[in-house]
């Protein structure tokens, strides 16, 4: 297998006394899924706010292709290329999916020496790399963000996230959470065609059917620590339950 | 099953021009009534010409204010703005001197000053809105008082005259045309411009903007700025149209302003903006008025009516947005509802209640005291 192109080591996050995080090591790799689960307060959130740049670890590094980086910021790492899509997706519900895409980054034209908005370039490009990318066709690119369902929401918020021509990881926390069973096997199609395009999925999820379906390896968190990763082909449900609640240590 | 989501559009496709419609309808009513009640006096063309006169003095401010509401803000110190700035450019004028043609563009700069302390004071100090704003209005209305004291600077030069009642011949009164002219170019700011579009994203969804990369902060400063400005504006057309300008003038501005823009579907709880419904708003409320005026009903009663209507349109706006986000199919399928019913109850007895006070208000004057 290729080296990983993520490498996380003895990454601790203490905030205060409270420790979220403790000595957790991390691996992801090109092409590859990579599930993210544990139980609530286990610190998969944390881990991969460190991973996104959003929080600084305490201890610990952080390796991108085999050379050491510190994000100073989440916008750091979205420029290094690591990008995640929350479960709240930050979508402005009453812009249009191609404000969304382009928020925060719009592309312009110069009218007159005046710099405006080129709503018809982004609505293009919008469509563009919804169907080339993610191969998904809004019912409508005109009406508001909030007029669409749940999974076609998540469609532009990934989209916006891929737009960016360097994304190499891209983390994806709880995107089932809120979808119902069409939509669902929709976004874990959505996974597997980011992960033939050769991005790092890092995939945060409550919902181990889900997790079996899609990733190639599972790492487990309990209380701040990391207490396995294993190969999803070789492993089953009961394992990967037994080890987030802790069982197989008390037996 | 994709057909049977295109017959149900037709209500569904109306939906995102509610904003205008809802005041559409409204100057619709009061057009039907005024054509059975008062036809010879309400469609004058003096008459018409006075309803425009008296909308273009708020167009500039309802344009800037529905960039701050639409941001989840409000500006409750614009009539202070304008008093202030006016006052001190007719001192400019009448003291010191100064020609018109620089006097008017230092006080709309002045405006955006008091403009920029209002967004400052909210982003730096994290002073709320409402209350930062409120505060400042005190300020700035008692530096106008301390200004003027109690003088009245009247007697200005034709260029401020015509500015604030000029009239293109044949045509519409010139401050129809400045009052306009803000509104297309808020229009093509909110839709053209990075200012716009963040200005809607901020208020939909202010971590949301944050985290992409939207300086939200300076974004907000901005509107409060051109908030300012466009008072100042207001301020300056205000000078000209009475020819005169005194520390308490304009005292209703900040709730007439609000009032237009809510009424105009711009949502007070962000993100939504309609820059149309706005005008459409201005033109309502100063139809209103008017109206009330030719029906000869007393001055006070107006600010009863603009009351009702504002607390009307609310309330009817945000049951509408509370079933945009329940998702349950549209607001026509929720008026069915029992809630639905209950607000619709609700509207009418409003709606009554204005009507009632309207026939009150207009016995009562009608022939006591003939005030008009």
């Amino acid at each position: 297998m290729s080296p990983p192109l993520i490498k996380m080591r003895a990454i601790t996050k203490r905030f205060g006394g409270v420790t979220a995080l403790s000595q957790v090591d991390l691996d992801a790799h090109a092409g590859e899924v990579l599930a993210i689960v544990g139980d609530n307060g286990a610190g998969k959130s944390t881990l991969i706010k460190v991973l996104t740049g959003v929080y600084q670890p305490t201890e610990g590094q952080l390796f991108l292709d085999g050379s050491e980086v510190a994000f100073a910021s989440h916008a750091d790492a979205i420029e290094k290329g690591i990008d995640a899509v929350y479960q709240t997706l930050a979508l402005a519900d009453h812009l249009d999916p191609a404000a969304n895409m382009f928020l925060g980054n719009e592309l312009t034209r110069k009218v007159m020496g005046m710099t405006l908005l080129d709503n018809k370039r982004m609505r293009a490009e919008t469509e563009r790399v919804l169907m080339e990318r993610l191969g998904v066709q809004l019912k409508s690119l005109d009406a508001p963000t909030e007029s669409l369902s749940g999974g076609q929401r998540q469609a532009v918020a990934i989209a916006r996230a891929v737009y960016h021509e360097g994304l190499r990881v891209l983390v994806m926390d709880e995107p089932t959470a809120a979808l119902g069973p069409q939509e669902t096997a929709r976004t874990l199609k959505l996974i597997k065609t980011l992960k033939a395009q050769g991005l790092a999925v890092i995939l945060i999820s409550h919902s181990l059917d889900d997790v079996f379906d899609v990733s190639d390896r599972i790492h487990v968190q309990r209380r701040g620590k990391c207490v396995g990763v294993v190969e999803t082909k070789n492993s089953n449900t009961q394992e990967v339950l037994g080890m987030i609640v802790g069982a197989e240590e008390a037996a | 099953m994709s057909d049977a989501t295109y017959t149900k559009t037709t209500v569904e496709r109306l939906e995102p021009y509610i904003a205008i419609i809802g005041p559409l309808v409204m100057i619709l009513a009061i057009l039907i009534f005024m054509g059975i009640a008062e036809p010879a006096r309400y469609f004058r063309l003096t008459n018409i010409n006075l309803i425009l006169l008296d909308a273009a003095l708020y167009m500039p401010m309802a344009m800037a204010m529905t960039f701050v509401i639409t941001q989840r803000g409000i500006d409750l110190s614009i009539g202070s703005i304008a008093a202030l700035s006016a006052i001190i450019m007719a001192f400019l004028i009448k003291q010191y001197g100064f020609s018109v043609y620089v006097a008017v563009p230092i006080a709309i700069m002045i405006g955006a000053v008091l403009g920029l302390i209002n967004g400052l004071i909210i982003t730096r100090f994290n002073v709320p809105d409402l209350i930062g704003t409120l505060a400042m209005d005190l300020v700035y209305r008692g530096f106008a008082l301390v200004l003027a004291k109690g003088l009245v600077l009247a007697r200005f030069p034709d260029f401020l005259t015509e500015i604030g009642r000029g009239q293109i011949p044949g045509f519409v009164p010139i401050p129809v045309v400045i009052g306009i002219a803000t509104m297309i170019g808020g229009f093509l700011l909110l839709r053209r411009t990075y200012f716009g579009r963040y200005t809607i994203a901020i208020g939909s969804n202010p971590e949301a903007a944050e985290l992409t990369g939207v300086a939200v902060a300076r974004h907000k400063v901005y509107a409060y700025v051109l908030c300012g400005a466009a008072a100042a504006l207001a301020g300056v057309m205000l000078t000209g149209k009475l020819n005169a300008i005194q520390a308490t003038s304009a005292p209703y501005f900040n709730l007439h302003v609000i009032a237009a823009v809510v009424v105009g579907g711009t949502s007070l709880f962000g993100g939504r903006a309609a820059m149309l419904g706005s005008f459409c708003g201005v033109l309502l409320l100063s139809m209103m008025i008017n109206a009330l005026v030719t029906l000869r009903i007393e001055f006070f009663w107006q600010s009863v009516a603009s009351g009702v209507v504002i607390v009307s349109s609310v309330a009817l706006y945000t049951w509408m947005q509370k079933k945009d986000r329940d998702g349950a199919g549209g607001w026509m399928a929720a008026l069915a509802t029992p809630e639905g019913q209950k607000t619709l109850r609700f509207c009418a007895l409003l709606i009554g209640l204005l009507i009632a006070l309207l026939a009150i208000g207009g016995l009562t004057a009608g022939s006591a005291n003939p005030s008009g």
